[in-house]
C-alpha cells in the first residue's frame, strides 16, 4: 500500500507540475504553447512528436485545473492529520 | 403438516411442542435414530437442545412452501441477473471479457514453447503472428495463442507474476524475515511496475501516433514475460549464493543473461505491435514522402530500443532485488 501511495503522489505531482507551466512566459518561449506553434511545410498539425505533447500539455492544463484542486485540497488534509 | 395442525388443536404460545412432534418424522441420520425415543419426554433440557436441528429442517421445508419466501426468492433471482448485468456491463466498459478470453486461450505445449523461447530467442526465426481470414473473406484476425507461438498470451505472465510474489516470499521465508505483510508490498511492486511500464508505453504510443486496435492488452501481456527472466534469475542466485540474496558474479551474469534474452524477444515481437508494416495512415498527400516515413520509423525504432533495454533493465533490477 507504502506504493500505491508513492504511485499516487508522483502522478498527483507530476500533473501539479504540468498544470503550473506558464503559457506566456514559459510555454510560448519555447515554442510549445498552441497559440504560438506554427508546423513547417508539408507536416500535419498533429503529426509531430512535439505537436503531441504541446497537445498533451494544453489538454492536461485544461481538463485538470480543477479536478486539481480538490485533489490537492484532500492530500493536504491528510497530510496535515494523519501525515 | 404444521399448517393442518394448526386448525385442529388449540393455539399454542409456546412453539416448542410443535417442533418435537415434527422431528421424529424428518430425521434420518442413524447415530440421532439409535438414541432412545425416551429423550423426548425426559428432561426438558435434551428437547430445548434437540429442536434446533429439526427445526431448521421443518422451517425451510416451510420456507420453500411460503408463497412470500416464493416472491422474494423470485425477487432475489431477479435482483441478482441484473445485477450480474450490470456487473458484465461495466465490466466489459472497461475490458472486453471476449478479448481476454483469446489471450488465454493456451495449451500445454504452447506454455512451455513460450517460456523456452522467452528464455532462449536466439536462434527462433518466424517472429510475424499468423492470421486467420473468415469464411466470407473480408476479415482477418490473429490466432489465438494455441495455434500461433508468436502470440502474445496472457496466461504465463498472470501465472508469473504470482509465481514471483510467492517466490519473493519463499525466499524472504527461508532467511526468517517472512512477514504477511510481504505479500502485499511484493505484491503492489510488482503491479506498479506493471502499470508504469504500461502508461509509459501508452504515452510512448500516444507520442508517436502509434495506433493499433487491441494493442493495450498485448502490451499488457508483452510486459509480464519479463517476470519470467526475474523469476529465473532469483532462483538461480539464490540456489548459487546460498541464500545471501542476487549478487554475486553467477547472479549477475544470470541476470545479464535473462535480461539481454527479454529483450530480444521485446524488440522482436513489440515490432509487429508497434511498427506497423504498411504506413497507411497518411492523411494527406504530403505525408506519403518516404523521408518522412523514414523518420518516424526510426523515431519508433528508437522508442522500441529504449523501451525493450533501459526500461527493461531499469525493471528487471528493480524486481529482482531481495
Amino acid at each position: 500500500m507504502l506504493i500505491f501511495g508513492n504511485l499516487i503522489y508522483v502522478s498527483c505531482l507530476l500533473i501539479n507540475a504540468i498544470a503550473i507551466l506558464s503559457e506566456d512566459r514559459f510555454l510560448a518561449r519555447i515554442n510549445f504553447s498552441p497559440s504560438s506553434y506554427d508546423p513547417a511545410f508539408g507536416q500535419s498539425a498533429d503529426a509531430s512528436v512535439q505537436a503531441k505533447i504541446m497537445n498533451l500539455i494544453a489538454s492536461v492544463r485544461t481538463l485538470m485545473r480543477i479536478p486539481l484542486i480538490v485533489v490537492n485540497t484532500l492530500i493536504i488534509i491528510y497530510e496535515l492529520v494523519l501525515g | 403438516m404444521q399448517r393442518s395442525g394448526y386448525g385442529q388443536s388449540p393455539p399454542l404460545h409456546h412453539p416448542v411442542p410443535q417442533h418435537v412432534s415434527t422431528v421424529p418424522q424428518l430425521r434420518s441420520p442413524p447415530p440421532l435414530t439409535s438414541q432412545p425415543q425416551s429423550g423426548y419426554d425426559g428432561s426438558p433440557y435434551q428437547q430445548q437442545g434437540r429442536a434446533p436441528s429439526g427445526n431448521m429442517f421443518g422451517q425451510y421445508g416451510n420456507f420453500i412452501n411460503d408463497p412470500a419466501a416464493q416472491l422474494a426468492s423470485q425477487f432475489g433471482q431477479t435482483a441478482f441477473k441484473q445485477g450480474q448485468e450490470y456487473l458484465e456491463q461495466n465490466v466489459n466498459r472497461f475490458v472486453s471479457v471476449s478479448a481476454l478470453k483469446h489471450y488465454f486461450n493456451v495449451t500445454n505445449s504452447y506454455v512451455i514453447n513460450k517460456l523456452w523461447l522467452v528464455l532462449f530467442p536466439w536462434r527462433h526465426k518466424p517472429w510475424s503472428r499468423k492470421q486467420t481470414v473468415s469464411p466470407s473473406g473480408q476479415e482477418g484476425w490473429y490466432l489465438p495463442p494455441r495455434d500461433d507461438l508468436n502470440s502474445p498470451d496472457m496466461y504465463i505472465p498472470v501465472m508469473s507474476l504470482v509465481t514471483y510474489i510467492f517466490l519473493q516470499t519463499l525466499i524472504a521465508g527461508l532467511r526468517g524475515q517472512f512477514q504477511p505483510e510481504l505479500f502485499g508490498y511484493i505484491a503492489t511492486t510488482a503491479l506498479v511496475v506493471v502499470i508504469v511500464e504500461i502508461l509509459g508505453l501508452k504515452l510512448g504510443c500516444y507520442l508517436l501516433s502509434i495506433s493499433n486496435e487491441s494493442q493495450l492488452l498485448d502490451l499488457v501481456a508483452y510486459s509480464g514475460y519479463k517476470f519470467v527472466g526475474v523469476i529465473v534469475t532469483i532462483s538461480i542466485a539464490e540456489i548459487v549464493n546460498g541464500g545471501k540474496g542476487t549478487g554475486g558474479v553467477i547472479g549477475w551474469t544470470v541476470f545479464a543473461y535473462t535480461f539481454f534474452a527479454n529483450a530480444l524477444f521485446l524488440m522482436r515481437s513489440l515490432k509487429y505491435v508497434l511498427l506497423p508494416e504498411n504506413n497507411n495512415n497518411a492523411q494527406g498527400p504530403m505525408q506519403t514522402m518516404p523521408t518522412e516515413g523514414r523518420a518516424k520509423r526510426s523515431q519508433r525504432l528508437q522508442f522500441l530500443f529504449f523501451y525493450a533495454y533501459i526500461v527493461q533493465l531499469f525493471f528487471m533490477w528493480i524486481l529482482s532485488r531481495p
